[in-house]
């Protein structure tokens, strides 16, 4: 538990077999898989994965799904700490010598698995390709970045346009994936399916909607790492059948599992659980700029309707947090006085109409996903609003169909029942749903004072510092109920017995850096 | 004669294929572009301002007309080049060259396992109509064809991957690779898509036996003094071939549908797969390949099934 994950599991029954047959040595001594010797070098991991990558150039990508398999292949220039998402050094090392300047120091002598150096021209070119290339999907998360110079052979400096102290968190996502600079001139602008990074695996096929394989990468910076040979993703959307291939023995892993799957994981003595909080926040979008949203007292009062430890018990087995804010309570920047701002309160929820002048209840137009978790959400959450007297009407579709009727032009529907899968920095998150212009902000409108407070929170580099200007940022969110929050999902994982070392992460999208085969 | 009509009926198939072909397609990609959602907002990726998905747009030729955008599809499949998926640019050929082995694999097996079982069930029932195994060989075939085959797959998966260990549960292997593999995986999905095609080919070899079986001319031959077996076999089902490959043809043509479901209860990456997977995010190369692969499957399967028409029955021209 100290480590922010439970694991539930028992001796399995393939244990047992296989110790009939004296194959199990490891196992043959009785002790818990903790208490074995160090993690054992070897073995290809055979992983069920959720979705097939979007691409595997960490510039051109476009799905949150693709990250846990792009960090087997890319080294990230900053990386972070497992349960707080803290930013610590990866590839480099960085600091600000004044607000708009920041300077990386390189890990000496990595290489990337062409046999190319990984030194300060290759970051400058990664940086560059990532902030202007045409094809580049991360030009938003670089925009205070004014020129990228290289002012040593292992050291290139930064220069920002505005202080921006959420770089190092930027750089720990796709923006600080170093990939090899020669194979990207050689592949032009083919560069989706061939990817050459520095990271702990190389790259060795790419089947759509099949499989994903990497093996050893020999020469990693890292002594000793990585554990494992290889891994072989095999992509399984379809999360029962993923499920299913690790309880036959097929796999010895599946991650990011829907929770309603936990009683069956919990049924198989062969399998370990592994659930854990993340940053992906299931919630209420809300198109403020227009009637009847535009009304702060009907956001206030959607919010005290609420039930959110009932949403959780009902939709997601318990398996989850209530979100009062859209920082879960373990994350660095997490304020706790603002989660008491919204107790369930359907009585509140009524008055609060009353005074916006909907005496006998408002009706809101929502839109929702058609997919069977979505579905369960949608009527869970229509029957505890309505008790407050909001009337939903829903709207069902696919992602990203009814996504883009919501935040794109079309500008359907009051409010949206969707989830923020979260980002390393929490500036970005506030920047991309609230900001004036922003995406996930379907009205576009934003009050000065929060964009003020949004830019003053990338200003100072000390974090209990940004963590006051956060404690801000949410009260203003959440007092004028710019969104409703309603439950952070946890991780769920089932791991085969002799899958060790794995480590839920609050973002929610599983390194295997750790893990080993026993 | 035989020859000349022969000819004649692959050219006139042939050149009615054309149409369809350009049709389904067509239909195809105005449905996919009828329907809400952008693929330009998921190639975005996940921050995208609105500018960043008008600027994908433009890159990705989206923003251009569309009969334009239709036309250019179209100008390369006639170059021979089934373009590109635009969401992981694997080209479209290569997909369904490994996809559709899977899906062909389950397929053919699900059909000879609908064979070897409904044949023999339709002839029994068939030659002992109205006894009680006549009563309960129907009662089993109304049950396969309301089973619905996901349900089944995950009972099967059950009872013979997680707790008996026998098969695997989920994945496939290409024949190349490992035959026994590729049938050990592939023998689960297609004992789920055969159980509604088995129960199809014993009804209708039932009916057909019946009539047949008590028609003047099985009257003449029982009086001539063959032996109930050699008219059942020899003259009976002779008779019935054309009804039996009609059914043939058709199941095939449904199994191939069919097996969307299956291949993801069983995480085959098939010809299913790689189309709704497409289809979701719209995906428009990638669909339009595997709607002109199907389509010129099904139209080469109703060309043999003519062809082999005019074998069994010379009639029929």
């Amino acid at each position: 538990m100290t480590d922010g994950n439970f694991t539930i599991g028992g001796p399995s029954r393939r244990d047992i077999l296989l110790l009939a047959g004296g194959v199990a040595l490891a196992s043959a001594t009785g002790l818990p898989a903790s208490a074995q010797e160090a993690a054992k070098k070897g073995g290809i991991l055979k992983v069920a994965a959720p979705a097939n990558p979007s691409s595997l150039d960490p510039a051109t990508g476009g799905s949150g799904a693709d990250h846990s398999l792009l960090w087997t292949i890319y080294d990230t220039l900053v990386e972070w700490d497992y349960e707080t998402l803290k930013p610590k050094p990866g590839l480099a090392k960085w600091s600000y010598p004044d607000p708009k300047t920041m300077v990386l120091d390189i890990e000496k002598g990595v290489k990337f698995h062409d046999g190319t150096d990984l030194v300060a021209e290759a970051v400058k070119f990664n940086l560059e390709r990532n902030r202007q290339d045409e094809r580049s999907n991360i030009k938003a998360d670089l925009t205070s970045v004014a020129a990228v110079d290289v002012t040593g052979p292992l050291q290139v400096t930064l220069r920002l346009k505005n202080p921006d102290t959420a770089l190092p968190a930027i750089l720990s996502d796709r923006a600080g994936m170093m990939a090899s600079p020669a194979n990207l001139k050689t592949l032009g602008a083919d560069t989706n399916r061939k990817p050459v990074g520095a990271g702990p695996w190389k790259f060795v096929s790419w089947a759509d909607n099949e499989s994903v394989v990497v093996t050893r990468n020999d020469s990693y910076w890292r002594p000793g790492r990585p554990y494992l040979d290889g891994i072989e993703f095999a992509i399984i959307p379809e999360s029962a059948t993923a499920l299913r291939s690790v309880t036959s023995g097929e796999k010895d892993m599946a991650f990011s599992l829907p929770a309603r799957l936990k009683p069956v994981i919990d049924r198989s003595k062969q399998l370990r659980m592994i659930a854990a909080p993340t940053l992906y926040c299931v919630q209420l979008y809300f198109n403020y700029a227009r009637a009847p949203l535009d009304n702060v007292k009907v956001r206030q009062a959607i919010n005290f309707a609420l039930d959110r430890d009932g949403f959780v018990k009902a939709t997601m087995g318990g398996l989850g947090e209530a979100a009062t804010m859209t920082l879960p309570s373990t994350h660095w920047a997490y304020d706790k006085s603002v989660s008491t701002l919204y107790p369930h309160d359907p009585d509140r929820a009524r008055k609060l109409l009353a005074e916006a002048g909907f005496k006998d209840g408002i009706e809101i137009t929502m839109g929702g996903y058609n997919d069977q978790d979505s579905v369960q959400r949608s009527e869970v959450l229509q029957a505890q609003l309505g008790q407050g007297g909001i009337r939903l009407k829903f709207t069902r579709g696919t992602i990203p169909e009814i996504s883009a009727q919501f935040f794109a032009t079309e500008k359907k529907f009051d409010a949206l029942l969707s989830a923020w899968t979260g980002r390393p920095d929490p500036s970005m998150t506030y920047a991309l749903g609230f900001d004036k212009g922003a995406y996930y902000n379907a009205g576009r409108e934003c009050d000065p004072e929060l964009s003020k407070l949004i830019q003053q929170s990338r200003e100072s580099e000390n974090l209990t510092e940004r963590a006051a200007v956060f404690a801000r940022i949410q009260r203003f969110v959440m007092e004028n109920a710019l969104s409703a929050p309603i439950a952070f999902q946890y991780e769920l994982d089932a791991l085969a017995q002799k899958a060790e070392g794995y480590k839920a992460d609050l973002l929610g999208k599983p390194k295997f850096e750790n893990m080993s085969l026993g | 004669m035989l020859r000349s009509s022969k000819g004649h009926v692959i050219v006139r198939r042939l050149i009615q294929a054309v149409p369809v072909i350009v049709l389904a397609t067509f239909i195809v990609f105005a449905l996919l572009k009828l329907v809400p959602g952008d693929i330009a907002v998921t190639l975005a990726g996940d921050n995208a301002s609105d500018a960043r998905v008008a600027e994908i747009r433009h890159l990705y030729g989206l923003d251009r007309p569309f009969l334009v955008q239709y036309g250019a599809w179209l100008w390369k499949v006639l170059h021979g080049d089934l373009s590109t998926s635009l969401l992981s640019s694997e080209a479209v050929l290569t997909s369904i060259a490994r996809c559709f082995p899977h899906t062909l694999l389950i397929v053919v097996l699900a059909m000879v396992m609908a064979l070897a079982v409904g044949i023999p069930l339709g002839v029994a029932a068939a030659s002992r109509e109205g006894s009680w195994l006549d009563d309960a060989i129907m009662t089993v075939a109304s049950l396969g064809v309301a089973v619905p085959n996901f349900w089944l797959g995950m009972l099967l998966v059950a009872l013979f991957a997680l707790d008996l260990n026998w098969l695997p549960a989920t994945g496939a292997v290409p024949l190349g690779e490992s035959v026994g593999g590729a049938l050990s995986h592939a023998i689960l999905p297609a004992c789920a898509l055969a159980a509604g095609g088995v129960a199809e080919v014993t009804r209708q070899l039932r009916s057909s036996l019946v009539e047949i079986l008590s028609s003047q001319q099985v009257r003449t031959l029982h009086a001539k003094g063959l032996s109930p077996s050699a008219i059942l076999w020899r003259h009976g089902l002779k008779n019935v071939s054309v009804n039996l490959l009609t059914v043939i043809s058709l199941l095939f043509n449904r199994l191939l549908a069919a097996t969307v479901v299956v291949e993801a209860v069983f995480a085959i990456p098939g010809m299913g797969s790689l189309i709704v997977n497409a289809a979701i995010h719209r995906d428009f190369p990638v669909v339009q390949g595997v709607v002109f692969a199907m389509v010129l499957i099904v139209v080469a399967l109703n060309l043999v099934t003519d062809i082999l028409y005019n074998v069994l029955d010379p009639r029929i021209a």
